[in-house]
């Protein structure tokens, strides 16, 4: 189904390969080529858009992974997303460390405190791990609202802009390519993950735990990798977010944004690599939508004051229940079910 | 000394509201096997209707309490019939993940209705405080102490009396045998979540009338999971015992560790707790360790 027809395979490199045909590769570079030159024919507001979708897949790749490929059920990503931010941002602000110091080590003590958190998930699966994972979202937020000597607690702090040798990045456009690269990365690395051993061990937690370990699975250590690389992309993201927005404060990584993180991936589709993408770019846009279309609506229907900020969050948890009852595989089904349409088009029987 | 006793009264009495809350959350736990973690918006939402009742509609007391009911039973029912019934049999994931979804929605409902983010409802009871021994508690946190332990104790004969009560303990103990009885097992699940949106219902009117409506209110719903978690997900009394524990715990650490770390660790100390638990004992005290088989 995921091949047109008359597709052949003579070696088993060849059977692996993720770009199969000569059409995939064209469609590849024909995208990259389009992405690269985005910023010429793109505005401002669109690419601090493309800038926001990107950070966005980054994190929410890292979630899909833990919770899409390992079934551990994370509702604090937003504030490992907030670790990462603020390490980057003390480190690169109060130490004056280059940002790409500051980027590893977002993401790295981003993992390292993911991995603390994750340690219940040996014990415990499912709904504990949920609760147990709020919890690390109120904490970690909690400690960075009141180490005010290190984190600037309530008054924020300021970030300054992403650097790598001599370039600096403030422009959107160039912030754009900067994200870009990240992300085209993240989503090369995760795409290649899923379909090695360590990817293959975490979909077999997922389906179930007891049976991997009968197969010689190491739980607890494949559950903490898990707990470490989704923590990690999380810190990477909050990284890039921070310099980007140039002012952090905790207000921005709030339970909520946790929430909207897990209906993303059930968007796009669990354990899927195109998965975040799709979920991605369908909320974000679908919030540009609301904020454009919101105001319109309330000024000519009449609508009460709160519609504004009521409508955002009814729209996404709306779509996050239908998702759940009508596509629980999510978009990126719905994706390939169109691909395999169309393959056959006219002939489909 | 008198501080000391203040810190213990005030924290068992908020205990036992959270003790109804997360009671809310066990009754649909052990029948259907969903974790609802839209609590804390329900929480939300029905303290906010209460306000749209008494204050803005000015209705009477009891006209308001009778609507604020019904306003419960039909938000159970609606949720139940639409959002969870069609997810009967779907994965753990998509149980939890879809209560998030409802959370959400939630939020948004309240804050499009209300726009604004605190009221007060009106003064539900006495005013005047009441001295025991050198402490000074006001009237509300006792009355909401005694209208939480006397739900309790309907509801423990609901469970052993009443017919709908024993199908609900029979439906959490063993759903085949019971739908093999002819019981039919969605009504209980409607009906088990009517019941917890009451519950919600009851422990947001106490909560807000002592400390206003808030957004707050929604950390009150997530610190009622703390109970669940220490009480133990499936056990009614693990409920009402761990309830005042976290409120004690929450009351105490927040008099004498404020001064020791940093402002507000009384919002986190529920949150430590569940960490803790999850390392030492994360079944909680009374709550049934599950045994799996492949």
């Amino acid at each position: 189904m995921d091949l047109p027809a008359g597709t052949r395979n003579y070696t088993y490199a060849q059977d692996m390969a993720i770009f199969r045909t000569k059409t995939h590769w064209a469609m590849l570079l024909a995208l990259l080529v389009i992405l690269f030159t985005a910023p010429l024919y793109w505005g401002n507001h669109w690419l601090s858009v493309a800038n926001l979708i990107g950070i966005t897949i980054i994190a929410a790749t890292g979630l899909n992974i833990l919770t899409g490929y390992c079934g551990q059920l994370s509702i604090g990503h937003a504030g490992f997303i907030a670790v990462g931010a603020y390490t980057s941002a003390v480190l690169t602000n109060r130490l004056e460390l280059p940002f790409i110091v500051g980027l590893l080590a977002a993401g790295i003590i981003a993992g390292l405190i993911g991995l603390i958190f994750g340690t219940p998930s040996v014990r415990v699966k499912g709904f504990y791990l949920a609760i147990s994972t709020i919890a690390a979202q109120f904490i970690l937020i909690w400690v960075i609202n009141h180490w005010t000597s290190v984190t600037g607690g309530f008054r924020g702090i300021s970030v300054p802009p992403a650097s790598i040798g001599g370039m600096i990045f403030v422009s959107q456009s160039s912030q754009f390519y900067l994200i870009l690269v990240i992300t085209v990365l993240v989503v090369f690395l995760a795409k290649n993950l899923a379909r090695t051993r360590v990817g293959r061990a975490f979909v077999a937690i997922r389906d179930n735990d007891l049976a991997a370990e009968v197969m010689g699975i190491n739980l607890f250590r494949y559950k903490l990798l898990a707990f470490f690389i989704g923590c990690f992309l999380a810190g990477i993201a909050g990284s890039l977010l921070a310099h980007w927005i140039g002012f952090l404060n905790a207000e921005n990584f709030s339970i909520m944004d946790s929430i909207l993180y897990i209906g993303i991936i059930i968007i796009g589709g669990l354990g899927t690599t195109t998965g975040p993408i799709f979920g991605v770019i369908f909320i974000r846009m679908l919030q540009q939508g609301i904020t454009f279309i919101a105001p319109v609506l309330e000024s000519t229907f009449a609508l009460p004051a709160g519609f504004t900020t009521g409508i955002g969050p009814m729209v996404f948890g709306l779509a996050i229940v239908l998702f759940l009852i009508l596509e629980p595989r999510g978009l990126a089904h719905r994706w390939q079910l169109f691909k395999a349409s169309y393959r056959l088009w006219p002939f489909s029987y | 000394m008198a501080e000391l006793l203040q810190f213990v009264i005030t924290g068992i009495t908020v205990g036992m509201i959270y003790a109804l809350i997360a009671l809310s959350f066990v009754l649909v736990w052990k029948s259907s096997g969903v974790a609802n973690l839209a609590l804390g918006q329900l929480v939300l939402i029905s303290s906010w209707f209460t306000y749209g009742m008494l204050v803005q509609a000015g209705l009477p007391l009891w006209v308001g309490f009778v609507l604020i009911i019904l306003f419960a039973l039909a938000l159970g029912w609606v949720i139940e019939r639409f959002i969870l019934r069609p997810l009967i049999a779907q994965p753990i994931l998509s149980l939890i993940t879809v209560t998030l979804g409802l959370a959400y929605f939630i939020e948004g409902a309240v804050s499009f209705i209300w726009p604004k983010s605190v009221a007060a409802l009106p003064r539900l009871f006495p005013q005047e405080p009441i001295h025991i021994g050198t402490a000074v508690v006001s009237q509300e946190y006792l009355w909401a102490a005694a209208i939480s332990v006397a739900l309790f104790g309907l509801l423990s004969l609901y469970f052993k009396y009443h017919k709908m009560g024993i199908a609900m303990r029979a439906t959490a103990d063993d759903q085949m045998a019971v739908q093999a009885c002819g019981i039919p097992v969605t009504r209980i699940f409607s009906r088990s979540w009517m019941l917890a949106c009451v519950l919600a219902a009851v422990g947001g009117v106490l909560m807000s009338s002592i400390g206003g409506i808030t957004f707050g209110l929604v950390e009150t719903g997530l610190k009622a999971f703390s109970v669940v978690i220490l009480g133990g997900l499936n056990s009614f009394l693990g409920a009402i015992i761990a309830g005042p524990i976290i409120g004690l715990a929450e009351n105490l650490g927040g008099g004498y560790l404020t001064p020791l770390t940093w402002p507000g660790v009384k919002e986190v100390i529920p949150f430590i707790i569940i960490i803790i638990v999850m390392f030492l004992k994360p079944y909680g005290l009374f709550g049934e360790v599950r045994i799996e088989r492949i």
